[in-house]
């Protein structure tokens, strides 16, 4: 890490955990709301509904700055949610990263759901299953998928920079820990000031984390059903 | 350990009634059955299968064979008394209380005296275990379940007796550890069979149970349904074979364009047939 | 445009803001004046819980590494933690007019007077200053090295349609930019004049990889010299260039009659720290590249008026007569603090 020289590993490490807590936190928001929207658009039929699956993955192709801007507006202390003094802190950068991440998420989970055949929630509900019951089968069914649905509104937070600049302040505060600056943030102050050496180094540990995340995400998906080791 | 019944080393679960008796018939003991009815129903289908007028019974301790060429609604029919929807017209009774008159939470307790299967493969992604005791484990309190799934992660728990002795009723107790999705198409429909098996249904429904499958399979689930009867349950078996009809069943009904043409006796149904379409259907003649 | 926003914001909020707006006429300043009120600077690091104050500031300023050393002194002096957001001059004024900083400090006059006339911003000082320079290619394909005068010089480029690099995002650099542009009479356009939209640093790359000409800040230009081959071929007046290169820096806290729950007292604390003796001292020291960046002007011992208020401010329309100015200013103050029935 020849490029990082001039930054301290305070700096880095913080960086990093921002970075993850956001998405983190962002991808768990957008979850437990997405989720139950992927079973309730997947297996009811109403007036409209090709109009909203087209509005969700219209999402996915948001701008994230359009989304930065909104959330500005929304959290300034001139907008209307400013009372809560939100703006510039890792609390608005999660909430635009829920917004940005959640159109993907129920977009991947929404298919993942559609291609669980009835006939399992069929067979879920006659052995005495409650909706709920079935719904749970459906997510657990459509585990691989869901699985994938996460790792792609996880890829899609942790690398997002327009929001989370806009909303966040990108501020370090001068014991050079973070307080609202993540790796892609941090980043742009390398490109900005020139030095896209440790921009790029800085990338690379962006990508390790991003490899790493999706690498345990495919080691959760891919454990056989079975639990091997049931000597029978 | 695979052969040995597993009771003997559990001295503490349960009743003693079960560790001496594995058997499902004297779990069953302990409430007596009910019969399932329908009355009137009739239904119709965006797909345009209509249903008109269906009247008919299945009481404890028979079976019922509901007979009639594929597509004439004997799916429809099994659907709707097994509650998926109600019915445009007429009642479903279980136990003589018409369901659907019923508060959604005894409805939902009502319907878990019926158990299903289906003519389509609907076994879980898991292990054959964990599908057989899918009905059980929805059965429990929410805190149970959530302990449960807890527990799973640090290690499991031997399969109940209640699952394995669904297993052995349909012949696929040596099957217990295996992934549902490396079955063949008929170990997955006795696997599925023992699913509605587990928490001991008052009725058993199953929906044209052997269709494709090798006289192998087919055999194991007749005798499947043979025990279930033998044990109290109203079977109630959809299937365009004659031959299995008249193999395996009590009695007889005969469902002709979307409405009972004829039931009765299996013997007198197939031996002197009131109706002519069913004397050329039993014959094995083409009917519409 | 911006105007219009803030009104579709004032019309969404929820009431709150204009409800705690109507507030500040009446006797309840801001918490964080009680806090400061009694003590002395030592009592208040002494005291209680750190307070945060929320800096919106130009890239130049932190980019070249001058807060770093700027702000772990003043946060031990006053035990305050200081939450930089370093943006474009442009979008860090917008920031702190929607309420959103505290203080700012930043480079662009024009724009520093528009927001102390709109009443956003209270009690400006000069901080310091250094300068522009014009930068491009060693080669100098439009040949404008050493020209005294940067509108000559950008005329020349634009005659030339050499490549040039604009900020293109309303920073101070980019109003400076424009000045110019309009000192040379000269609208540019045209393929040669690319607008980028990017911080400083990012635009010298871009320049020195596009081979083309670029306004610079001295203070960004020298940090970021090692990282490209751009020269300086029109100097700024501080090495004898033309004075419209110039780059004054001011500090101005937010006006906390606008914005109630500004931190207005560890504002004014940041502005009294920055034309301290001590606050300047660590500018007038601050070097990269064996060079100083930035040059202190806030200590004067004779009265400098002009930074506390708009260029060219006059005293309003009334200027003539500024007797009859302060009796309706007076008149006013009591109409709106004392009470009815006192």
């Amino acid at each position: 890490m020849f490029a990082l020289g001039d930054l301290n590993l305070t700096y880095l490490v913080s960086i990093t955990a921002v970075s993850l807590y956001v998405s983190t936190a962002a991808v768990a928001l957008s979850a437990a709301l997405g989720l139950p929207i992927s079973l309730a658009v997947g297996f009811r039929d109403f007036y409209g509904k090709s109009v909203v699956t087209s509005v969700i993955s219209t999402g996915m192709g948001f701008p994230s700055v359009v989304v930065g801007l909104v959330v500005l507006l929304a959290l300034s202390r001139s907008g209307p949610l400013g009372t809560f003094e939100l703006l510039f802190t890792p609390e608005a950068m999660i909430l635009s990263q829920t917004i940005l991440a959640l159109p993907v998420l129920v977009s991947v989970s929404l298919s993942a759901v559609q291609s669980v055949p009835q006939d399992l929630r069929d067979a879920a509900f006659a052995a005495g299953g409650t909706s709920t019951d079935v719904a749970l089968l459906v997510v657990r069914e459509a585990r691989y998928g869901i699985v994938t649905a996460l790792l792609a509104a996880y890829g899609r937070a942790i690398s997002e920079v327009g929001s989370v600049l806009i909303v966040g302040g990108n501020i370090v505060f001068s014991d050079s820990t973070s307080f609202t600056r993540t790796l892609t943030t941090a980043i742009t102050v390398e490109a900005r000031k020139g030095n896209i050496e440790t921009g790029i180094a800085l990338g690379a540990i962006l990508l390790a984390l991003v490899l790493g995340v999706n690498a345990l995400g495919a080691r959760f998906r891919d454990r056989t059903p079975g639990r091997n080791g049931r000597g029978r | 350990m695979t052969t040995e019944r597993p009771g003997a080393d559990e001295p503490d679960s349960g009743e003693p009634d079960e560790t001496t008796a594995p058997d499902p018939a004297s779990n069953g003991a302990r409430r007596s059955k009910t019969r399932l009815a329908a009355r009137g129903l009739g239904h119709g289908f965006g797909d345009g299968t209509v249903l008109e007028d269906i009247s008919l019974a299945v009481e404890p301790g028979e079976i019922l064979a509901v007979v009639g060429p594929s597509g004439t609604g004997k799916t429809t029919l099994f659907r709707l008394l097994a509650m998926f929807e109600r019915p445009d017209e007429g009642t479903v009774e279980v136990g003589g209380d018409d369901v659907w008159g019923l508060p959604e939470a005894r409805r939902l307790a009502v319907r878990r005296r019926v158990g299903m299967a289906f003519q389509t493969r609907s076994l879980f992604s898991t292990t054959v275990e964990e599908n057989v005791s899918y009905g059980l484990r929805v059965r429990r309190s929410w805190s149970a379940r959530v302990r449960d799934a807890v527990e799973g992660l640090f290690g499991r728990e031997e399969p109940s007796e209640t699952v394995e002795d669904a297993l052995r009723t349909v012949g696929m107790f040596d099957k217990v550890g295996r992934d549902a999705g490396s079955l063949s198409a008929g170990e997955a429909q006795r696997v599925a069979i023992a699913r509605a098996l587990a928490p001991d249904p008052d009725v058993l429904l199953l929906d044209e149970p052997t269709s494709n499958l090798d006289p192998r399979n087919t055999a194991a689930i007749e005798s499947a349904m043979r025990a279930a009867r033998d044990r109290g349950i109203a079977v109630a078996l959809a299937t365009h074979d004659m031959q299995q009809a008249r193999r395996v069943s009590d009695r007889t009904a005969v469902i002709l364009g979307g409405t009972c043409i004829e039931s009765g006796p299996t013997d007198e149904v197939f031996e002197s047939p009131d109706d002519d379409r069913v004397r050329q259907f039993v014959e094995g003649k083409l009917v519409y | 445009m911006a105007i219009e926003r803030r009104r579709f914001l004032q019309a969404a909020g929820v009431g709150a803001i204009l409800g705690l707006s109507g507030c500040t006429g009446d006797a309840n300043p801001p918490q964080a004046n009680n806090e400061t009120a009694g003590g002395s600077e030592g009592s208040q690091s002494a005291s209680g819980a750190t307070q945060e104050l929320t800096l919106a500031t130009t890239t130049s300023t932190y980019d070249t590494g001058l807060l770093d050393a700027l702000n772990p002194v003043f946060e031990e002096k006053f035990n305050a933690r200081v939450k930089t957001i370093s943006q474009g001059t442009g979008a860090a004024i917008e920031t702190a007019r929607n309420g959103d900083a505290d203080v700012i400090l930043v480079h662009a006059r024009g724009a520093e007077d528009e927001f102390l006339q709109e009443g956003y911003g209270v009690n400006r000082r000069d901080v310091m200053f250094n300068d522009f320079v014009v930068v491009g290619p060693a080669d100098d394909p439009a040949g404008i090295s050493g020209m005294e005068s940067a509108a000559d010089a950008f005329a020349t480029i634009a005659d030339a349609e050499a490549t040039f690099v604009s900020r293109g995002d309303d920073s101070g650099t980019n109003k400076k930019e424009l000045l110019i542009w309009e000192a040379a009479d000269v609208e540019p356009s045209g393929t040669w004049y690319r607008e980028i939209g990017k911080g400083m640093g990012d635009t010298l790359v871009q320049a020195d990889q596009s081979g083309a000409y670029t306004l610079a800040d001295r203070g960004t230009f020298l940090a970021t010299q090692d990282n490209i081959d751009l020269e300086i071929q029109v100097q700024g007046p501080l090495k004898g260039g033309p004075t419209i290169l110039k780059n004054p820096y001011g500090v101005i806290p937010v006006n906390p009659a606008m914005y109630p729950d500004v931190n207005y007292s560890l504002a004014m604390a940041y502005a009294g720290f920055l034309t301290s003796p001590e606050g300047q001292e660590i500018i007038s020291n601050y070097t990269a590249n064996g060079s100083q960046l930035f040059f202190p002007n806030a200590l004067s011992e004779d009265p400098q008026f002009g930074q506390y208020v708009p260029e060219n401010y006059d005293g309003g329309e009334n200027a003539s007569s500024s007797a009859s100015v302060s009796d309706a200013q007076f008149e006013s103050w009591v109409a709106q603090h004392v009470p009815q029935d006192f």
